[in-house]
């Protein structure tokens, strides 16, 4: 039971709270649970089955397009419930999951992350230029029809009803790994070809694996259109292939919940910053690569080295270190931002207007509320600071901890790092 | 007539050929496996008993000639089916799944052997059959202490007798092991002989074994593969009497 407590807090809390909350936030929200669940479909592919798709915004935008037909179809009198609709997406995902696995799935490795991201971008090329279906380049809308009592016109009402469907399918998706398909799924991303010669039929098994797995990414475009009413074909786009894979990543694939972390972080990350800078995605795979580089098994993996050690640490020598391991991490992020969003102003649009304006010198620009000169070294000192300062003491903040997390270790064997998707039974 | 199962061959191989492009490896080989035998196959390396191996279990087609499982033509089907028609083989070199624990590595094999190949409405936690079976799996190689330990960890040993096992799980009839206690200590050796006698009782055994000591042992038929051809079959005894093995293989050993 306490293994429960943590996921019942959490989804205690993401009822009770959003009516608090503005609508902007509760819409960020929204996008969260969406993602978080794409991120959880594709990672049954990568995490478990250890097939890396490159083309899953094909089963994501496919179940944007089939909610918005069915959307439509409602408003023009067919009796369906509307917060059915997402069954729509998880259809057509299965439908086309079944096809495209089929071929998909024919190799592995790099073929078959060629093939996915082959077949998505025939839908992306494709989607402008059929009408009926895809809407053209503007795309397709439609309304929320209310039912039975609930408008469905408030974001707060799309909130709960994506919030219900992204726990049912998480539910479901967890369950899936306690099934003997779902422990088959682990043993083919360990070794295929075994698998073959205990009797299984590996190409069927895997296409059926693809097909679940664009199924619920399905019902993830699904909750998008809802909350929406609109997509067009830019969801194809091959960045939103992309995104999954770096949220999965950064959250951890080999951990169950890690891609919901990850998924989480990045909407948030873009929610708050892509207003206020337009370097975030720049950023983003920088993280991206910070994270392969330091912590493989991404934020979910190390989150989860910490809780299955939790008796063994002693957090009253540990604490320290990690403290100022963590103030490094701000030195180094605050010499990061500054240079990034330095270079980004004197490469600018603006800053170009600025300097023909001042007969090509090099004028002064604001940032932080404060203004810089660019021939001036405190501006290029000042980062410059930050980042060795902050590197120096996170190299040495991570020596200490090694070597704590070391003397822990040599008192017992360490099992990897498998969790969930490996070693349980 | 048709002749009754038990004296048909566990399996029949005749004029099987296959090239790799324009190497011809299995040259015409006829070979019968009699129901029940321990059979095993010696030879050089590079003679093709790998090859043969996979030839009979579906990892390659033959590129001519019939393979016979009980009475069944089975050249060139998916190891899938091979398997599912009977036939189980291990690998000369280790083919586990790394990831997972021991457990779950003749679970796996175990649920096979159920027919549970798409099961997704079950948790696999209350399947007390199959769990049951796999504990026994576990217990005749003698793994028991290791069961919740990734497989990729265990020593290599306890690797070549958990690649056993797995042969074992699916209930297979006949087995094929390529070259089982290769790499092994005298002791493990010993051990792997024992084991393999006692999971192979009542079954149809075909191995790659180069240890002749472990072959009279264990053995009651021998064929000599040499050149992608068996050069003769008969006891282990009047096997290493003949002397034209000995000329072609068992003297090249020695020297
Ligand atoms: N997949 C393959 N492709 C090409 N040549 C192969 C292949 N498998 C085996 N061979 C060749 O076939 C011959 C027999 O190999 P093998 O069956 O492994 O021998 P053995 O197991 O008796 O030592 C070798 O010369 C090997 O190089
Ligand atoms: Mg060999």
């Amino acid at each position: 039971m306490r293994k429960l407590f943590l996921p019942i807090a959490l989804l205690v809390l993401l009822i009770v709270i959003p009516p608090f909350m503005g609508i902007a936030w509760q819409n960020a929200l929204v996008n969260v649970l969406i993602a978080s669940l794409f991120a959880l479909a594709f990672n049954l592919l990568i995490g478990q089955a250890g097939l890396l798709s490159f083309g899953h915004a094909a089963y994501f935008g496919l179940g944007a397009f089939a909610a918005l037909h069915m959307m439509i179809a409602i408003d023009d009198g067919f009796p369906f419930p509307t917060p059915l609709v997402p069954l729509a997406g998880a259809a057509i995902g299965l439908i086309i999951g079944l096809i495209a696995g089929y071929f998909a799935t024919m190799r592995s490795g790099v073929y078959f992350a060629l093939v996915t991201l082959a077949i998505a971008e025939l839908f992306h090329s494709l989607a402008p230029r059929l009408e009926d279906l895809f809407g053209g380049e503007a795309g397709v809308s439609s309304m929320r029809m209310p039912w039975s009592g609930i408008i469905f016109g408030s974001t707060l009402e799309v909130y709960y009803l994506t919030l219900a469907w992204v726990v049912l399918c998480g539910l479901a998706l967890w369950s899936y790994t306690h099934t003997p398909f779902g422990r088959l799924t682990l043993a083919l991303r360990d070794n295929e070809q075994r698998v073959r010669f205990l009797g299984y039929n590996a190409h069927s098994s895997k296409v059926i694996i693809f097909a679940i797995s664009a199924m619920f990414t399905g019902v993830a475009g699904a909750l998008l259109a809802i909350s929406n009413e609109t997509a067009n074909y830019s969801l194809f786009a091959s960045d939103v292939s992309a995104q999954v894979v770096l949220q999965t990543f950064v959250g951890g694939s080999t951990i169950f919940f890690g891609p919901v972390i990850g998924a989480a972080a990045f909407t948030l990350f873009s929610f708050l910053l892509s207003d206020v800078t337009r370097s975030w995605v720049f950023y983003q795979g920088l993280i991206f690569v910070l994270v392969m580089l330091y912590a493989p098994a991404g934020i979910g993996g190390v989150l989860q080295h910490h809780i299955r050690h939790r008796r063994q640490l002693d957090w009253s020598r540990l604490a320290c270190p990690y403290l100022v391991a963590i103030l490094g991490g701000v030195l180094v992020a605050a010499g990061v931002v500054f240079m990034t969003e330095t270079v980004s102003i004197l490469f600018g649009e603006e800053y170009a207007m600025a300097r023909q304006a001042t007969a090509g010198g090099l004028p002064s620009y604001p940032l932080f509320g404060i203004e810089w000169r660019p021939v001036s070294p405190l501006t290029w000192l000042l980062p410059l600071i930050l980042l060795v300062c902050g590197v120096a003491v996170m190299v040495r903040a991570r020596r200490r901890i090694d070597a704590l997390w070391g003397r822990m270790d040599e008192s017992r064997q360490v099992t990897a790092d498998v969790a969930v998707l490996g070693g349980a039974t | 007539m048709i002749a009754p199962i038990n004296d048909q061959p566990a399996l029949r191989l005749s004029r099987v050929t296959k090239s790799f492009g324009p190497i011809e490896v299995i040259k015409g080989l006829e070979l019968d496996v009699r129901r029940g035998d321990r059979h095993a196959v010696i030879g050089p390396n590079g003679a093709g008993k790998s090859t043969l191996f996979n030839l009979i279990s579906g990892m390659f087609a033959p590129s001519s000639g019939e393979i016979m499982l009980n009475g069944q033509s089975i050249g060139g089907l998916a190891p899938h089916r091979i398997n599912r028609g009977g036939l189980a083989r291990s690998f000369q070199i280790t083919n586990i799944f790394h990831r997972l624990s021991v457990f779950e590595n003749l679970r796996i094999g175990v649920l096979a052997r159920h027919g549970v190949r798409y099961g997704l409405f079950r948790r696999i936690a209350r399947m007390q059959q199959v769990n049951e079976e796999a504990a026994e799996a576990l217990a005749r190689v003698g793994l028991e202490a290791r069961a919740h330990d990734l497989a990729g960890d265990l020593t290599y040993s306890e690797q070549r007798a958990l690649e056993i096992g797995m042969t074992l799980t699916t209930g297979a009839d006949v087995i094929l092991l390529d070259e089982p206690t290769a790499g092994m200590s005298r002791e493990e050796t010993a051990q792997a002989v024992e084991l393999i006698r006692s999971v192979t009782e009542g079954k149809t055994l075909l191995m790659v074994e180069h240890d002749m000591s472990v072959v009279f042992s264990l053995c009651d038929r021998v064929s000599v593969l040499v050149y992608g051809n068996i050069l003769a079959t008969d006891t282990p005894a009047r096997i290493s009497a003949n002397r034209e093995v000995q000329e072609a293989y068992l003297g090249q050993e020695a020297s």
